[in-house]
């Protein structure tokens, strides 16, 4: 019996030598049906052609590094099966809206600002003595913020966002999730610190609920949830009465 | 690969890195991309039925007397599209608001079924009692 056999088009760029990427065919054994496209690009680095260049760390979707975009839907490459494509074949490009370092690299810069500028951790007005014990919460207290703690960075909910396509100076959709997670932790007392970054006219105000965030999001966090509550929050706290009151 | 500004990769020192575009046609690749596109569209005939009511209004400024509504086939059509659209946009509005609504009853989470079916019924009564006055005015 014939081997089965897949293309797999990449995309190739060489900021050295390239003025635009360009996409690169290969033709490799489909040996198995496990095999997911993470393992194609591994397959190529290794027997065809070792100068592509691509992140990867631990195949098990946890790490968010080898996201992509699979025939144009932003994935984890280590979750795209390909026998979901096979026989067509795949095409995978570096995560759309960000600027491309090289081949299928993209630069994560602006997103690692974005994230440093909701203040991803836990924030107190007086630091909690480690003598004082554990801070206990109950299940319904981690309920609230479980599902936005969920995120893995892997910056597809920006691949598929059209608005931050549009508008780089959108917070944009994990940046949000996450700072929900925070603002929804009783243990947290930092919400009025991030709340500038989140209010202002190019954090959660800017989104019009495109939904494409979450419905790409490998994890269920659903950024355009955290979005949305967020909007409604911020309103609250600026027409209620009692909107402002200490968190 | 969408088409890329080459004039915006960086220069000097710095790596340089390719800066992609988006394309016009971004919204025609993806069928929620469209119907996101149609949702934001349907505020356009809305806004223009409403500036019609203004002048509408405008029209009975002097009273009864002498007032006709608009009648004509194609303003009929023309409202007509406009329910279309105003319905599509209320549907797809009030659907969403099981994700905007984080609320707590008997200190346990809404389930977003029940609160998008409670903004439907109450679409439904509001739609009711604006219907009953605007015939009552009519009598």
């Amino acid at each position: 019996m014939a081997e089965k056999r897949i293309t797999i088009r990449t995309t190739r760029f060489d900021p050295e030598k390239d003025k635009a990427p360009r996409l690169q065919s290969y033709d490799i054994p489909f040996s198995d049906d496990s095999m997911v496209v993470l393992d194609a690009l591994n397959h190529i680095k290794a027997h065809v052609d070792g100068s592509l260049s691509y992140r990867w760390s631990c195949r098990m979707g946890i790490c968010g590094s080898c996201g992509m975009m699979v025939n144009g839907v932003p994935k984890l490459t280590c979750n795209a099966f390909m026998r979901d494509y096979w026989p067509r074949s795949i095409t995978v490009e570096p995560l759309q809206n960000f600027p491309i370092v090289r081949d299928l690299v993209i630069d994560m810069e602006d997103f690692m600002h974005k994230l440093k500028s909701i203040k991803p951790w836990i924030i107190r007005k007086q630091e909690y003595p480690l003598g004082a014990g554990e801070h206990r919460q109950t299940m319904d207290q981690i309920d609230e913020f479980r599902q936005f703690s969920e995120c893995i960075n892997c910056m597809l909910c920006y691949a598929a966002c059209p608005v931050y396509g549009l508008n780089n100076e959108f917070l944009g959709p994990a940046a949000t999730a996450l700072a929900r997670r925070y603002n929804l932790d009783s243990r947290d007392q930092g919400l009025k610190d991030r709340l500038p970054v989140l209010a202002n006219s190019e954090g959660v105000w800017e989104c019009s609920f495109v939904g494409e965030c979450s419905v790409v999001c490998p994890k269920g966090v659903d950024p355009a949830k955290a979005i949305q509550q967020t909007k409604l929050d911020t309103t609250t706290r600026f027409v209620l009465p009692y909107g402002n009151r200490e968190e | 690969m969408t088409e890329g500004d080459e004039a915006a990769a960086s220069t000097g020192t710095a790596p340089r890195v390719y800066k992609p575009e988006m394309p016009r046609g971004w919204w025609l690749r993806r069928r929620h991309y469209f119907l996101y596109m149609v949702r934001e569209f349907t505020a356009v005939p809305m806004a223009a039925w409403l500036l019609w009511l203004l002048v509408e209004i405008q029209r009975a400024a002097n009273g009864p007397k002498g007032y006709y509504p608009a009648a004509s086939p194609a303003f009929i059509v023309f409202s007509i599209i406009c329910l279309g659209f105003a319905t599509y946009h209320s549907v797809t509005f009030l659907s969403l608001a099981g994700v905007i609504i984080h609320l707590r009853f008997m200190g346990k989470p809404v389930p977003p079924r029940a609160i998008v079916a409670t903004m439907f019924g109450l679409w439904l009564v509001a739609s009711v009692v604006i219907a009953a006055v605007l015939i009552g005015f009519a009598r």
